[in-house]
């Protein structure tokens, strides 16, 4: 484990506002416990509770905070300066954090789809929730790590593409779902275990090709950047 | 060194004598400053980028539906459907204009210097809650005047059409408004709890987003009234509810919608002013705790 990956974690984890992630899975889970509970028919709740909340909230939510988070708020107060002054290649800075926020973006999230999964419907579709969030948690983090270098303003960015292009878009326009993480989840999750819950226009290849494309390239973007990367104050 | 050789010079400073202007103008000024503040208006391009884009989508949408109207004579979404429709939007307009109004003043460490002045520390927060809400009337009520405009000219009826046309434009700036109070309340209290606008941006959109599917789920419950009740969860929803049973035909103009509350109106008006009041009043308890620092 590198010394980038220890500052990293404690970054994340030595603030309070951390516990802010929390309420987001927790209303997951409960969610999910309560309808079982009160035996309200899983085709019914499965597909508000697992794809409108899950995948399409706490995932890309949890995901945005985090993932502009590792290098974004060190970009903000300045003190990426003294990474960026040790004589370590650009590669090991961006991966070391990009697996920080991409393994606590799929534990935050993966966890309460997992539990929803088998109340829903077996262990088989939480096993597919947990590899399907995973692989998006790896690109939708690798995007907004990207963003976070791009953009002065990566939060709001990153706002734009889920709030306007995942949700607003996706729901009217049926041809930007190819190009949408959430869409591509749904997709891998529904081929690992077919079930009426899930449900997507989006075929498993090009899912499957895009989140890959999307996880290496914005990568390779990061590293590209950081390389001749400028540092200046907020934004006005 | 016991003489006293200091000698302190009249060099012809003058205090100031004219007339001091008084809270109502400091209120005032605020509130401008706010209001445009959250256009980015007397600041970089860069801080028009995102709120003239949220400008721009709901006025393009509200264009479109004038022109499908004037051409096939069809209303695809009255007024207030407009303001439901554009929901995500008013959410993300309140994630980036909240941040911008009170998180900068935060990190930035201002407030001293604010509250240095004949300034009460209600004021400061009232005067950013007010330029917030009246932010997203405008945002709100700008496209909705566009639709009436592109209405009133097509009409077929004259005066007459143009009056009735009024008429159903006025309960849906009322609409909007209800929308503009709710919203940016509970963003501002949000805004106000971190100095870092990423943070408060995420949180902002976090509490707005994460309510949704909750009325979503609690709908589907076996139970009736759980089923009415359903949509007090979100403030979306609790919006859309206030409005069916306050305005009723009014909002929906005899097409389908309005959402199914039962004979549980007076409830959503009630937890409509409670959720409001307890965002105002933690806002005001958050700034004495802040002006206390």
């Amino acid at each position: 484990m590198s010394t980038v990956t220890w500052i990293t974690a404690r970054g994340l984890f030595g603030r309070s506002r951390f516990l802010m992630l929390l309420p987001l899975p927790l209303v997951l889970i409960g969610l999910a416990v309560l309808c079982r509970s009160l035996g309200v028919d899983p085709g019914q709740w499965g597909p508000p509770v697992l794809v409108g909340l899950g995948l399409a909230v706490v995932l890309p939510v949890v995901a945005l905070i985090v993932g502009t988070g590792v290098l974004g708020a060190e970009i903000d107060d300045g003190t990426v300066v003294h990474i960026l002054t040790k004589p370590l290649p650009r590669w090991q800075i961006v991966l070391p954090k990009l697996a920080v926020a991409a393994g606590v973006s799929a534990v935050t999230v993966a966890v309460p789809l997992y539990v929803a999964g088998v109340l829903a419907d077996s262990v088989r579709l939480g096993l597919a929730l947990v590899a399907a969030s995973v692989a998006g948690a790896l690109a939708y983090s690798a995007l907004f790590l990207a963003l976070s270098l791009v953009s002065r303003r990566p939060v709001l960015l990153g706002l734009v593409y889920v709030l306007i292009w995942e949700g607003l878009l996706g729901r009217f326009v049926d041809g930007t779902k190819v190009l949408s993480v959430q869409q591509w989840v749904i997709a891998l999750a529904d081929r690992i275990a077919p079930t009426a819950l899930l449900g997507t226009t989006v075929s498993v290849p090009v899912a499957a090709v895009l989140t890959a494309l999307v996880t290496v390239g914005f990568t390779a973007l990061a590293v590209d950047r950081l390389r001749s990367f400028s540092v200046a104050g907020e934004t006005s | 060194m016991s003489d006293a050789t200091g000698v302190i010079h009249d060099i012809g400073y003058q205090r100031y004598t004219g007339p001091r202007l008084g809270r109502r103008q400091v209120f005032g000024a605020l509130y401008g400053h706010g209001l445009r503040t959250v256009f980015g208006l007397g600041r970089s391009a860069k801080a028009k980028i995102f709120p003239w884009l949220v400008v721009a989508v709901v006025t393009v949408v509200a264009a479109g539906l004038t022109a499908v109207r004037s051409q096939l004579g069809q209303v695809v979404l009255t007024y207030a459907q407009f303001a439901d429709a554009m929901s995500w939007l008013v959410i993300f307009f309140v994630a980036v204009a909240a941040p911008e109004l009170v998180s900068r003043d935060l990190r930035s460490g201002v407030l001293p210097l604010y509250f240095s002045r004949p300034l009460p520390r209600g004021d400061y927060a009232l005067a950013k809650l007010a330029a917030l809400m009246t932010a997203l009337w405008l945002l709100l009520g700008g496209p909705q005047l566009v639709m009436f405009l592109g209405a009133a000219f097509t009409t077929s009826r004259g005066m007459r059409g143009v009056w009735d046309e009024l008429l159903d434009l006025l309960p849906g700036l009322l609409y909007a408004g209800l929308w503009a109070v709710v919203f940016a309340s509970i963003g501002l209290l949000v805004a106000s709890l971190t100095g870092k606008r990423a943070f408060a941006a995420g949180g902002i959109v976090a509490v707005f987003l994460m309510t949704t599917p909750v009325v979503g789920v609690l709908s589907i419950m076996p139970s009736r009234t759980v089923n009415e009740l359903a949509f007090l969860a979100s403030p979306s929803s609790l919006v859309s509810g206030v409005g069916t049973w306050a305005l009723g035909d009014l909002l929906t103009q005899g097409q389908e919608g309005g959402i199914p509350i039962g004979g549980f109106g007076p409830v959503y008006a009630v937890v409509a002013v409670l959720l409001v009041a307890a965002c105002v009043s933690l806002l005001l308890l958050r700034y004495r705790k802040v002006a206390a620092r």
